[in-house]
């Protein structure tokens, strides 16, 4: 991502990105640190960080695109997973409803 | 089924996922006898010895990881995937984790016997399953906008887009939906569409089948509710007309409409739509501009 991107301005559906908690976590006691999700993601969502324990990391968890899921489908030992779709619609309807 | 069947595995012997693919593909082989193999490394140096097969064949190709050397194989060939089997996505629907040993243990010898059976199952269930359904096909008016070498229409009426690039076009209680014509331009070519079971219920937002591309693999993300009650199954023949025509031969499912009313809220009209992808691409011009 270039420094001219700006999470702060990013919104979704009219909610700030920011207030939209929607990013991958990843269960390191599943994960065997194979990088597909790094290697697939676009979006930079992930960072691989070598000679740490932990070398796979989420670190840009605000350029994920809500609702897309599609790097867990690329892992084998099932170690991401995201919030519920439905407790995240109904916080953006609340926010829009909200803020009109 | 008319046509013979060859399988393409990636054969990856670098991950235990890849020896899983190459493991079913020796199992195919075995309950359909009848069934060609393909070498993808022959593939690779020889083009001349699998030609005829892969001109006469239905192709099933086994992946193992997301590289996605099979697909790649048949696509450089210009070559229609009849089926494709993506290991790690079927390690999860049968819950069994191979680990990471390149000498597949028990659990990887059960995964490759599963998605074996399942394969044939699919395959055979599929001769009796070919029927596809004509959709009225209407003229309309566009918005339309050229960026660089890119073209982008968005339909000024009927349609509605979620924020996924998604769209949603209602007639009466049922729908069709699709992709929009920004996304197929972003994922560029589509090679192959994973399309879902009808009669599978959907909630707003939920993965609906995904589609392939020479850049990406990538989930429908579905704008509405609701039952699916027909699916595109001319797109296993045409993928590229998600790519010509994403809002008309390109629709990808049917739904019975489930609470759109509510759905809708949530939703882009035309106008709205062309307003936030112009915005967007704008945005990724600003990106691409910087970095270069």
């Amino acid at each position: 991502m270039s420094e001219s991107y700006d999470p702060e301005k990013e919104t979704f559906m009219g909610v700030p990105r920011k207030k939209i908690p929607w990013w991958p976590t990843i269960d390191y006691v599943k994960c065997n640190f194979c990088m597909e999700c790094d290697k697939f993601c676009p979006h930079d969502v992930y960072a691989h960080i070598e000679g740490e324990e932990k070398k796979l990391i989420v670190k840009n968890q605000y350029n994920c695109v809500v609702f897309c899921r599609t790097c867990a489908k690329t892992c084998a030992p099932d170690a991401l997973s995201f919030p519920n779709k439905r407790e995240i619609t109904k916080l953006i309807k609340k926010f829009r409803s909200e803020n009109k | 089924m008319d046509k013979k069947l060859c399988v393409l595995p990636c054969n990856g012997i670098d991950k235990s996922l890849g020896v899983v693919a190459r493991t079913v593909a020796l199992k195919l082989i075995e309950l359909e006898p009848e069934m060609n193999l393909i070498c993808p490394v022959l593939l690779n140096t020889n083009d001349e010895r699998y030609e005829t097969i892969l001109k006469e064949s239905n192709i099933v190709i086994i992946d193992g990881c997301m590289t996605r050397c099979a697909t790649k194989l048949v696509d450089e060939r210009n070559q229609k995937i009849f089926k494709r089997i993506f290991i790690p996505a079927m390690s999860k629907q049968f819950k069994i984790k191979p680990g990471t040993n390149l000498e597949l243990n028990e659990n990887g010898q059960k995964l490759a016997e599963k998605i074996s059976i399942e394969i044939i199952k699919e395959l055979k269930a599929s001769e009796y399953d070919e029927i596809s359904i004509e959709k009225k096909l209407e003229e309309f008016d566009f918005y339309e906008i050229t960026v660089d070498k890119y073209y982008f229409q968005v339909p000024k009426n009927s349609y509605f887009f979620n924020e996924n690039d998604c769209w949603v076009k209602p007639n009466g209680n049922t729908a069709l939906i699709g992709i929009s014509d920004y996304l197929q331009n972003r994922v560029s070519d589509i090679m192959f569409v994973e399309l879902p079971k009808v009669g599978t219920e959907i909630e707003q937002f939920d993965d609906v089948g995904s589609f392939d591309s020479v850049k990406t693999v990538l989930d429908l993300i579905s704008p509405c509710s609701g039952r699916i009650i027909s699916v595109n199954k001319d797109l296993k023949e045409h993928p590229e007309w998600m790519n010509q025509d994403p809002y008309r031969k390109g629709w990808f499912a049917e739904l019975e409409l489930k609470n759109f009313d509510e759905d809708w809220e949530l939703l882009m009209d035309g106008s709205g739509y062309f307003k936030y992808m112009k915005e967007t691409i704008t945005k990724e011009k600003e990106e691409m501009d910087f970095k270069n």
